[in-house]
């Protein structure tokens, strides 16, 4: 096989674990800090995506346009989780997992049915901004610049995610109370205002995520369904709540996914879940280490 | 009857038991006590399969049962209840001590006859032994703490063992309940020919009813002895008393 | 005393139901008597998944494929084999309980959130070599016009068949449950760690748990068949195994009956509603949502409140216990 085939089918991998990376990290993170495992993330995913859309069409589709979709769409994503969170999620927090599941569930079953009567049953697309189209090289491996972007992108997510929790006041408390929620209270720390911000991280990487993801695929109803489960299980391989663990879990997932089509396409989507459980039979925890 | 040999065992590096010993005669009542963090409920768990040592190895009626699961070690003649009260919240009173004796009679993978027509006699007994007859239709979950306490010793009894290994049974209990419960253990020694192994921090509990006491101190056995003995003991003294000597 | 009115009305209200559901097809069009037949074959397909969800806590979160094994063993050993479906509704069960025991055999090693994760991974696999390999399966067009013995021909007959076949599930189930490994199932859904203690070897209990489960899914599979005629990639899919633990939650999963009024309402929903909008769904949203702060032990746990029993029908059959030494000792 050819050995640059498989350079630019890695690294075709590497930029779709960025994405899954992002949106699996807000996942985790939510998961970690308010122990919600939180199904309608999919769907902001999804309003993300939708939004970058509607938002790069409203300024007409010019480079900038589509520069200030990408920032403006996650914020769309933002609104509608924080709705929910402040008008009953956060009225939930100490019911069990299972009502949580069937909480949130509920919550991506209307998200689903108004993002159905907003932009309708078909496909959209945009372009990717202008300095992004086209490809260039990468040792010596042509590849679309804006997979290059991507692989940018993943590490300054990394990287941005681990300072807000390591060096910022708020995020260290987030930290705490992913931990001992208890102890944080007693602090007479305001552990509603931490969840509430905790929660608001997560949505807004799920809404970058969909913003970024935008014009690498027809954005269209479903892809709820088609992130949340990968997500969950990127998550859960990488370590419950653990944001290190979800980059690792996103990478060895889009890794085995891309490289899975070069060995045997008809059934490559069988890769990463072969890989999910090899892992967890291995590593019942996960890969790094969890917050649960 | 049960013999622990230099144990030991580690969590990321540190020593909650290290290289402790303690051997319990049948029909004996057996205390270990010492600080907080010495390492006795380790200790315990190490004994009913909940931990694996990573050095040294329990023989139970000289059979080796380190390695075993906590399942095979109740079945051999051990239970044992928990620090914190660990029942089953949504079963009744009846059907917690009802599910041990089950285990016991090798029923539990039954799928064809009603619950209701087994082990009804030995439950019911357990239950008048322990005082929780006239409670028997309750929600455990229900039930007040002190009343949770004891059901976990009948659910211990359920097992129908030759020893009972008790983590701190009169926890959070009042100076009237400790003493009910301790004549409780004492009675249903000696009426079910029961072995004792239990940790306590109450000292004035542990001198009036231990026949022997092994004392921990960061993860190590100091002495094990007969109270007096134990009183006596030099190092003892110093482990309770002597660190403000020192 | 108070036990045995409590159990004489259970009795009643079960022998009501039951007169109900023959009369069906005599009165209603054939419309709705498809419909009660659907009804039935989810019902027991969620009352399947609450034998291990609610009477054992095991996060099944992937249990749409056993009855996807089943209907496509059914539609396979028909369409391939070439033998008669009589031997297809026999093969259903056993391929899904096959399963069962399979994926459980993995999944027993892991617990709550990373059990569920794992069995959706091992469940997804299934589904993809469904998805994919073609010229067995069909693929995602499916396998349609499954012929079925001449005995099941009117849509009456099926209905019978089925409410015939629901019913004698049920009686399993209800067994199962409360056997001495029901209880024991109970007491591992409880507190896993105390039964270890007490000689529960709590993985071989959850093992059999999760076989029995996937059987009678299968079961249900196959019953679908016999009703729709048809089997469908998306019947493996995750989306179906969320609804029927929807089902479970929503109809009250410490209940007995609690999934059959779950799967009917999701049904009557899906049907009714689904008529006159397209956007059915946001309803079915929004009863979860309302269901959540108001009823949280589900529809059946509510009405039994209501009516003064116990939430569960577990516990009520625990209280018949006493009763019963009182009477053998006195």
């Amino acid at each position: 096989m050819d050995l640059s085939v498989v350079g630019s089918q890695l690294l075709v991998g590497l930029s779709r674990a960025m994405i899954l990376f992002i949106v699996s990290a807000g996942l985790s993170f939510v998961l970690g800090v308010l122990r919600v495992p939180n199904i309608f993330h999919g769907s902001l995913y999804m309003i993300g995506a939708f939004s970058a859309f509607s938002i790069a069409t409203w300024l007409g589709g010019q480079s900038t346009g589509l520069w200030l979709a990408m920032l403006a769409a996650p914020v769309v994503a933002v609104a509608i989780g924080m709705i929910v969170e402040r008008a009953l999620l956060a009225h939930l927090y100490r019911r069990e997992h299972l009502m949580l599941i069937l909480f949130t569930w509920g919550v991506m079953l209307i998200l689903n049915d108004l993002v159905k009567l907003a932009w309708g049953p078909t496909y959209r697309s945009i372009m990717p901004p202008a300095a992004l189209q086209g490809s260039a090289s990468l040792l010596g491996i042509a590849l679309p610049r804006y997979n290059l972007f991507l692989l940018l992108i993943g590490p300054l997510v990394a990287v941005g995610l681990w300072l807000f929790t390591q060096r910022t006041r708020i995020g260290k408390i987030a930290r705490a109370a992913a931990v001992d929620q208890e102890m944080v209270a007693i602090l007479g720390i305001n552990v509603s205002r931490v969840l509430a911000v905790a929660f608001l991280v997560g949505c807004y990487l799920a809404g970058l995520g969909g913003a970024l993801v935008a014009p690498t695929t027809s954005i269209t109803l479903g892809m709820d369904h088609s992130i949340i489960v990968d997500a969950f299980l990127i998550v859960t391989i990488g370590g419950l709540g653990n944001i290190w663990g979800a980059l690792v879990g996103a990478l060895v997932f889009g890794v085995t996914q891309s490289l899975g089509l070069l060995v045997w396409p008809q059934f490559a989507v069988v890769f990463p879940y072969l890989t999910v459980v090899i892992v967890l039979l291995l590593r019942p925890r996960g890969l790094l280490r969890s917050v649960w | 009857m049960l013999r622990v040999e230099e144990v030991s065992k580690s969590f990321d590096g540190f020593r909650a038991v290290h290289q402790a010993h303690l051997s319990v005669e049948a029909g004996a009542i057996v205390a270990v006590i010492g600080p907080n963090g010495a390492g006795k409920t380790t200790l315990f768990n190490l004994i009913t399969g909940v931990l694996t040592p990573d050095r040294g190895r329990v023989l139970f009626e000289g059979v080796e049962i380190s390695r075993q699961p906590p399942y095979e070690i109740c079945r051999r003649g051990i239970a044992r209840t928990f620090q914190i009260a660990n029942i089953f919240p949504r079963l009744t009173v009846f059907a917690n001590v009802q599910v041990a004796v089950l285990a016991h009679e090798r029923q539990s993978l039954n799928l064809i006859r009603p619950a209701r027509t087994l082990a009804v006699r030995e439950t019911t007994s357990i239950l008048e032994g322990t005082g929780l007859q006239h409670k028997a239709r309750r929600l455990a979950g229900a039930l007040s703490h002190g009343d949770q306490r004891i059901l976990e010793i009948a659910i211990a009894l359920g097992s129908q063992p030759r020893l009972l290994v008790l983590d701190e049974p009169t926890a959070g209990m009042s100076p009237e309940e400790t003493a009910a419960t301790m004549a409780l253990i004492r009675r249903l020694a000696r009426e079910r020919g029961l072995t004792i192994l239990f940790c306590e921090h109450d000292m004035e509990v542990v001198f009036s009813v231990a026949e022997s006491i092994m004392v921990m101190r960061q993860g190590r056995t100091i002495v094990q002895g007969p109270p007096d003995a134990v009183r006596q003991n030099r190092e003892v003294q110093e482990a309770y008393l002597g660190t403000s000597h020192a | 005393m108070r036990q045995g009115i409590g159990e004489s009305r259970s009795r009643g209200a079960v022998a009501a139901v039951l007169a109900t559901l023959l009369l069906l097809p005599v009165v209603l069009p054939v419309f709705y008597t498809y419909i009660a037949a659907l009804i039935l074959v989810t019902a027991l397909l969620a009352m399947s998944l609450n034998l291990v969800l609610g009477y054992g806590g095991i996060y099944q979160f992937h249990h749409a494929v056993f009855y996807g094994v089943g209907a496509y063993a059914l539609a396979l050993t028909v369409t391939k084999a070439g033998l008669s479906a009589w031997i297809g509704f026999l093969a259903g069960p056993l391929a899904a309980a096959a399963a069962g025991c399979l994926i459980g055999w993995f999944c027993v090693r892991l617990t709550r959130l990373y059990f569920g994760m794992l069995q959706i991974s091992l469940g997804s696999l299934l589904w993809i070599i469904v998805l994919r390999w073609y010229p067995v399966t069909g693929g995602d067009d499916g396998i349609h016009g499954i012929p079925m013995p001449s005995l099941l021909a009117s849509p009456t007959s099926v209905y019978y068949f089925i409410l015939a076949v629901v019913a004698l599930c049920l009686v399993v189930l209800y067994r199962v449950t409360s056997s001495p490994f029901g209880a024991t199932l109970q007491a591992v859904r409880d507190n896993p760690q105390r039964c270890e203690a007490v000689g529960v070897n709590v993985r071989r209990h959850q093992l059999v748990a999760i076989v029995i489960a996937a059987g009678i899914a299968g079961v249900a599979g196959v019953l679908y068949v016999a009703l729709e005629r048809s089997v469908f990639a998306s019947m493996l899919f995750w989306v179906l195994s969320l609804e029927i633990l929807v089902m479970c939650l929503l109809g009250g999963w410490f209940t007995f009956a609690g999934p059959i009024v779950g799967a009917a309402i999701i049904v009557a929903l899906r049907t009714f509603v689904g008529r006159y909008t397209e956007n059915w769904t946001m309803i079915l949203g929004i009863m979860m949502i309302l269901l959540i702060f108001f009823m949280p032990e589900g529809v059946m746990g509510f009405l039994l409140d209501r009516l003064g029993r116990r939430p569960s029908a577990v516990e009520e059959e625990a209280l018949a216990y006493p009763a019963q030494t009182a009477g053998k000792g006195g």
